[in-house]
Parts: C-alpha cells; sequence; structure tokens
C-alpha cells in the first residue's frame, strides 16, 4: 500500500465531505420548512405581539433565503443556535451531553456485537450445515427479525422488575444502567454479522488460495486466522461503517424504553416540535458522523484488501 | 456457556445496587417528572413538567398548601381594595433569597415588567391580562413600566386589575408571576431562589437533583433531604422503574394498566378528579353542522359516555355533561338536561332530533373527525364513530393528525369538522372554560358566535360572588342548548405513590409540591 495514495485519497474523500454536507443541510433546511406548523404553535394560541416578539427573537420573521444564510454563516462557525424546544439549552450543548451517552452505549454495542457476532458466525461457518450451524443461524435470524422495542421491555421486566439485578432504566454512567440497553442494542447487531461472517467465510473457504494453505499442509488453525479471517471479514467491516454511525448517534426506541438522555430521540422530538435547530444539528452532526465512519471503514478496507489500491485511478 | 459468569455476575450486581440504594439517603424522594421541562426560566416555562418544577424551587406572592388550594406563600397577608380592583400585598418579614437577600416588593415589580418587555416574549404573560395595561403593553401600545404593579416600600406591594378577577390570587402562584432577584434573573442555572428547594445539579433528560434550601421562609418545616426529579417520556418505562424501586412517586400511569394497577398495586394507585374535559368541538363554519342545532344535539346523545369512560378509556375518567368540570367551590356545573336519563331514552331523542335535522334527506351524513396522534384519542374517535352510525346511520371519516398540524387546522377552521378538543384549567374558575367560547376568542375554534352567551361572560365579569356564578351558569346553560362542543368525560390525575410516602393529599388541582412530603424510613 502506498502512502502518498492513501493520503491523496483522504483529502479527496474530505474535500468531497463539503458538498455533501452542503447538499445535506440545504435539503434538511427547506424540508423541516416545508412541514406545517412552527415551533411556537401550540394549544394555546400565542398573542399576536408575543408571537411577532418570538419569531423576532429567533429571526423566523425573516425572508427563508435570508434566514437559510444565515444558519450556513452559524454553521461554519460551529454554532448551531439555541433550540426552540429546550430553550434553557443550546443545540451544541444539548449534542455536547447527548453524544458521549450515545456513542458509550452504541460502541459498546458493536464492540460486543462484533466480537460475539464475528466468533459465532466463524463457528458456523466451520461446522457448516451442521445442527450447531443451524441452531446458530435459527437463533440469528430470530435476533434480526424479533424488534427491540419487543426485548427491550421483557428484558426490563426479566432482569430488571422481577430478578432486581439491575435498574430499569435511567442514566448515571454507572454500568448497571448499561447493561441491558448494550445488549438490546447489541442483539440484532450480533445476529446480522454472525450471518455475514458465516457466508463470507464459508465463500472464502471455498476458494483456491486457502486450498493451497491446506495443501501445504499447514495446521486449520492457522489456515483460518492467517489466510481465512482478513478477506472473510470484509463484508463485515463495510457494514460496521454505517452500523456503527446508527449506534453512536442513538436509538429512538432504546432511549425512549431505557429512558436514556442519548441523541436519537432529538431526531424525533425536533422533528415533532419542529425545532428547527435542533433537527438541523442533529442531522448536520450524524451526516459528518457517517461520512467519518465511511471513511475510516475505507481505510481498513485498504489495509485488508491488497486488490484495492487508492492510487491507482479506477 | 454463558450460564456461569451470568451467575456469578448478576447476583453482584443486585447486591451493588442493594448497597447502592441503602447508601442513598432515605429521606430523598424520587419523582417521575414526564417530559423534560421545556424551560426553567420562569418566562419561558410553559409545559406542566416546567411548572411544577419551578413550584419547587421558586415560590410567588401565592403558593398552594399541601391539597393543592392557594394559600400565603412570600406574601404574610394582603388586602383586597377598590371592589376587587386592588390588591395591596404585605411580604412576609423572612421572606429571603437562597443567597441571604430579603425578597423585596421591587424584585417582583422588576419580574413583573421583565415578562411584559417584548425582548423577553413571554408566553404565559397573557395570564396577567387583566393587570391593569397589561392589554395595551402586550399590544405594544404602552412601556412594560406602565403595568399596574407597584413598589410602596420594600415590604408592600400593590396590584392593580382593570376588571376584578376573583380568582386573581391563584394566578400568583404560577411561575410567570413569581419575582427575580437583580443577579442571574431567571437563569435556571445560576439566580439565587426563593422557594423550598435549589436545584443541585441538572442533566437534561436524566435528572433534576435539589436540596433544601435554608433561607426558606418554612426551611424548618422540611422533611426531606433531597429530591430527585427525573424526566421520562414513557409511562411504561415510568412504571417499570417504579415497579424496580426507584421511583417513589410517578407523573402518570401507562394507558390500559389501569385495571392491572387496581389489582396489584391498590395502595399505590392514586386516581383523583382533575380541573379539566375532554369534548369534541364541532365546527359551525361547516354547513350542515353549523345550520342545525338538532343535529349537533343529536350527535350528542347518540355517544354513550358510559362506555366511552369506562370501557374505551378505562383508567377512572368520569363520564362528562358540561364544558366546565365538577369540583370548582361555588359552581355547579350546567349539565346537559338528558345526562339523568337512560341511554335507551337518550338515543330514541337523538334518532328524533337527527330526522328533524333533516340533513339526511338526501341520504346518510358523512362528517370527518379529527383528532392529534395518540392512542386514546383514536380509540375514543373509533367508538364514537361506532356509536353514529349505529345509533343515527351517519358515516364518519378518522383523519389522525400530527400535533403541530392538527392545532393549526384546528385554529385556521378552514378543513375542520369535527374535531378533538379539551381543556386544563389555568386556574378554578368556570371562566377558565367558558372563556374559550367567547365569540372573537382565539381559542375559540368551533366559531361559535352567540351574543347572549358573550354578554352573560361580561356580565359576570362585573359581578360579584353568587350572582357571578349564577351567570356563570347561564352561560354555560346556553352551551348545552347550542351544542358547539359535545362534552364526552372529565380527566382524573393518575399517580402510583408509594404508601410509605406522607404529606401527599389527591387534589383538583393535581399539584404536590415537595415541600410537604415525608418518607417513612422503616424500609432500609
Amino acid at each position: 500500500m502506498k502512502q502518498e495514495g492513501i493520503l491523496r485519497h483522504a483529502a479527496t474523500r474530505l474535500l468531497g465531505l463539503i458538498p455533501t454536507l452542503l447538499v445535506l443541510i440545504t435539503i434538511a433546511f427547506f424540508l423541516i420548512r416545508v412541514a406545517p406548523g412552527g415551533p411556537f404553535d401550540s394549544e394555546k394560541a400565542l398573542p399576536p405581539e408575543i408571537r411577532a416578539n418570538l419569531d423576532a427573537k429567533y429571526h423566523l420573521d425573516e425572508p427563508l433565503l435570508q434566514q437559510y444564510f444565515r444558519y450556513l454563516g452559524q454553521i461554519i462557525s460551529g454554532d448551531f443556535g439555541p433550540s426552540f424546544q429546550y430553550k434553557d439549552w443550546s443545540v451544541n450543548e444539548l449534542i455536547a451531553q447527548g453524544f458521549p451517552v450515545s456513542a458509550t452505549l452504541g460502541g459498546l454495542a458493536m464492540l460486543l456485537a462484533f466480537v460475539i457476532g464475528s466468533l459465532v458466525g466463524i463457528a458456523a461457518a466451520l461446522r457448516q450445515n451442521s445442527a450447531a450451524d443451524y441452531s446458530i443461524m435459527g437463533v440469528a435470524m430470530l435476533g434480526i427479525s424479533i424488534p427491540n422495542f419487543v426485548v427491550a421491555p421483557l428484558l426490563i421486566l426479566g432482569v430488571a422488575v422481577y430478578a432486581g439485578w439491575l435498574p430499569a432504566g435511567g442514566w448515571d454512567w454507572s454500568w448497571q444502567r448499561m447493561v441491558l440497553p448494550v445488549v438490546t442494542l447489541a442483539l440484532p447487531v450480533i445476529a446480522y454479522i454472525a450471518r455475514l461472517m458465516r457466508g463470507s467465510m464459508i465463500e472464502v473457504l471455498h476458494s483456491n488460495f486457502i486450498r493451497t494453505a491446506r495443501a501445504k499442509g499447514l495446521p486449520e488453525r492457522v489456515v483460518i486466522r492467517r489466510h481465512a479471517l482478513k478477506p472473510a471479514i470484509l463484508p463485515v467491516i463495510s457494514y460496521m461503517g454505517p452500523a456503527t454511525a446508527a449506534l453512536i448517534t442513538g436509538s429512538v426506541v432504546i432511549e425512549r424504553i431505557y429512558s436514556i438522555p442519548g441523541l436519537g430521540s432529538y431526531f424525533v422530538q425536533g422533528a415533532l416540535n419542529r425545532d428547527y435547530t435542533l433537527v438541523m444539528g442533529v442531522v448536520v452532526f450524524y451526516g459528518v458522523v457517517i461520512i467519518v465512519l465511511n471513511f475510516i471503514v475505507d481505510l481498513l478496507y485498504a489495509w485488508l484488501n491488497p486488490r484495492i489500491r487508492y492510487d491507482e485511478t479506477q | 456457556m454463558p450460564t456461569r459468569p451470568t451467575r456469578v455476575l448478576f447476583p453482584l450486581a443486585g447486591l451493588t445496587l442493594a448497597l447502592l440504594a441503602g447508601t442513598l439517603s432515605a429521606a430523598t424522594v424520587h419523582r417521575g417528572l414526564g417530559p423534560e421541562p421545556d424551560s426553567l426560566q420562569i418566562h419561558q416555562a410553559q409545559g406542566l413538567a416546567a411548572v411544577n418544577l419551578l413550584r419547587d424551587i421558586r415560590e410567588g406572592l401565592v403558593t398552594f398548601d399541601v391539597s393543592g388550594e392557594p394559600v400565603p406563600g412570600q406574601a404574610a397577608a394582603w388586602e383586597v381594595l377598590d371592589d376587587g380592583l386592588r390588591y395591596r400585598f404585605k411580604l412576609r418579614a423572612d421572606a429571603r433569597w437562597s443567597n441571604g437577600d430579603p425578597v423585596t416588593a421591587g424584585d417582583f415589580v422588576r419580574a413583573w415588567r421583565r415578562a411584559f418587555t417584548p425582548a423577553t416574549a413571554a408566553a404565559t404573560a397573557g395570564l396577567l391580562r387583566h393587570v391593569r395595561n397589561a392589554e395595551d403593553i402586550l399590544q405594544g401600545r404602552l412601556e412594560p413600566d406602565a403595568l399596574g404593579i407597584r413598589s410602596v416600600d420594600p415590604g408592600t406591594l400593590e396590584i392593580e386589575l382593570n376588571q376584578a378577577a376573583p380568582w386573581f390570587p391563584e394566578i400568583l402562584a404560577h411561575p410567570v408571576a413569581f419575582p427575580l432577584h437583580a443577579d442571574g434573573l431567571d437563569d435556571p442555572r445560576s439566580a439565587p431562589v426563593n422557594g423550598a428547594f435549589r436545584i443541585t445539579e441538572w442533566t437534561p433528560r436524566a435528572s433534576i437533583r435539589l436540596a433544601p434550601n435554608p433561607e426558606f421562609h418554612a426551611a424548618g418545616t422540611i422533611a426531606l433531604d433531597g429530591v430527585v426529579y427525573y424526566p421520562i417520556e414513557e409511562p411504561a418505562t415510568e412504571l417499570a422503574r417504579y415497579r424496580a424501586g426507584e421511583l417513589d412517586i410517578t407523573e402518570t400511569i401507562p394507558a390500559g394498566r389501569f385495571a392491572w394497577l387496581q389489582e396489584h398495586l391498590p395502595d399505590d394507585l392514586h386516581v383523583h378528579p382533575y380541573l379539566g374535559s375532554f369534548w369534541l368541538g364541532l365546527n359551525l363554519t361547516h354547513p350542515e353542522l353549523g345550520r342545525s342545532r338538532e343535529l349537533r344535539q343529536a350527535l350528542a346523545l347518540a355517544i354513550d359516555r358510559g362506555i366511552v369512560a369506562r370501557t374505551v378509556l378505562g383508567a377512572g375518567e368520569l363520564p362528562g355533561w358540561s364544558i366546565v368540570p365538577p369540583g370548582i367551590a361555588g359552581y355547579t356545573p350546567a349539565v346537559m338536561p338528558q345526562s339523568g336519563l337512560s341511554q335507551a331514552d337518550r338515543e330514541a331523542d337523538a334518532r328524533r332530533l337527527y330526522r328533524q335535522s333533516g340533513v339526511a334527506r338526501n341520504g346518510p351524513l358523512l362528517l370527518e373527525l379529527r383528532y392529534n396522534t395518540s392512542g386514546v384519542h383514536r380509540r375514543v374517535a373509533v367508538a364514537v364513530a361506532a356509536m353514529w352510525k349505529q345509533v343515527l346511520g351517519v358515516n364518519t371519516e378518522l383523519v389522525n393528525e400530527e400535533w403541530k398540524v392538527f392545532v393549526n387546522n384546528r385554529r385556521l377552521g378552514t378543513v375542520t369538522e369535527v374535531f378533538r378538543g379539551g381543556w386544563i384549567a389555568d386556574f378554578a374558575d368556570p371562566t377558565s372554560f367558558l372563556d374559550l367560547l367567547i365569540g372573537d376568542s382565539s381559542m375559540n375554534h368551533t366559531f361559535y358566535r352567540n351574543p347572549a352567551f358573550d354578554d352573560l361572560l361580561s356580565r359576570a365579569g362585573a359581578a360579584a360572588g353568587a350572582q357571578r356564578m349564577e351567570l356563570l351558569r347561564q352561560a354555560e346553560t346556553l352551551l348545552t342548548e347550542d351544542m358547539p362542543v359535545i362534552p364526552l368525560y372529565y380527566y382524573v390525575s393518575r399517580h402510583l405513590v408509594r404508601p410509605r410516602v406522607s404529606g401527599y393529599a389527591d387534589n383538583l388541582r393535581d399539584i404536590h409540591l415537595s415541600r410537604y412530603l415525608q418518607l417513612e424510613t422503616d424500609e432500609f
């Protein structure tokens, strides 16, 4: 792998981030404004004067295009503005408080899912079409198909309410409160990774270079670890980019059921409340996270797969 | 394979938690708060969560006692002068801010003027609209210092009203009428407070911790070492956390769990009438709905409220026959005259009125019933549609809208026909409900306009005591005849409260200040 190639590739990708983000911001900005109703519509109609004062305070009285450019200017200086709904906090503060929570949960869940999912997947691949393989894949299928809003309440009921081993929800950075949400988040991902891993491992094990390795008399352990693992894990890695982005930016369902102050609820709450700045803030933030993670995945890919070279113009 | 580590791990976790719970101060009350408060600035707070929390950390001239009745707070006493147009408050000598400064009349004047300053854009300033010049200031015709509030001396405050309002003292217990210290004003993180508690830690959407404020005038009566509020949006989660022993008082109970709770947690379940009613509004600009009073009455009578309240809702709600819910002192709601009949008789009446209305001459009527997304509203809408179909043959199309879209459509009234309505009183007075149907009220989504009704309300505004209540009752009687809204049920408040919590009393306003709570600490 050539060093300059990677660097040039990195620079191009980072530059490509800017137009992507610009498109994202523009679409999100106008989409949320198209939705009927505004941040100050509520059951009690505000007196017109108060309404006018509020609009002026948040610049909602300006033409939309002017608001758009004002917003772009703000974002460049790294300021997402005040939240309309949580009036005591700025969007930056809300993201700064929510993201570490979501990132911790999502990161742990991904780690768990990656380790268990790959091991289980490999185990199944090595015993292809055996009873063990079928039962592992059966369980994995269940893991994918049972939604987390079913799993979570069952876990709460069993582990927290009846057994009393762990708290039922809430957040204070203690590990006890992380266990259930991490497990709930990880379950479908474990299942998915296990299936991916099994499939690609089976494919790799049937390829010529593995046959060669075995023909050379290498022990099976070495064949798997040194030769089969790296190419077999590639599909898992490419899945992990967007999956990690989704996990670490929080899950609405998990946050609601376990009452966790993560980032995920802000997408829904922000949109429902027409909290324009909050929605924009989390969307832009999510966009950046996805782009960065996909970039990392690309680099990992190049490292794992010698056939991919970034210095070649393809 | 995974059994072994689990066996070791989970009891360990349980043990740690038990120890942790034991070390938590036993005199700390853990309360569910509902959603995260929208703001803890007195002029920005609108939601119930914020208002409830602010009442624990700040206090107005008036506050609430353990049973939710208004009692003197920062004021020691007051006189009502000029036939209810002027109030003179004597502040408590021991009213102090958390930094030790005395609370002065000037602190109230400062706060009120700030509430009416355009830059503050206080959404709840309208609650003080009866204060002299308030309307003109809100409309921008006068400056905030023209507001009818005056510091006579540091311990005496005078407030003038445009119009007598017997419920005015209760408004003074709302955060919008609280005083502000000159330092930090209402910055929720740094400003001095004058309530029973102060915030020690605030993690948005996780917890808000309160400790007693030693400068509070009744600090000696406070039994708790602290209060922790947990914003929990999902009632099912709140229930799980309550059952797991993490909460002492919940904000609500999940829909559909009432019967289960009655059976399994009967000593913890508190269901009590609440100052709110639910109704279906009828848009009177709709040709048929607006033209025919008989049709409106037929629609109202065809609904079996017993089934709606007991079976469809089933959480202690009471069948509603009036706009104003029962329970307001000195007022008996004007209920629909047919409330005493049997449901079969009402349905016969409904059919007769429907025929009289003549709307079905060219085939059955098709109505649209609009409600905002919510499981409860959907169930009610489905039931009502079925009853209309069964009794009258009226076809109903259900339209479900997201909240922001719904409130806008309801206000504009161009597409609405029948719509979900309802109200929770700002203060315990019939006008909190009846004012909604005044001809030019911005909240009148039915576009009902009856000069006789408006006239009765304005005459009531000039009257007092029993005479005033009688005029209001006459006004409400007009509503039961004209039927611009169809009352369905009266709200209830619902909480789970651990039996070891004392100083908690169910009440009509559903206000439970933490300063009265006590814990029996024999559990640990």
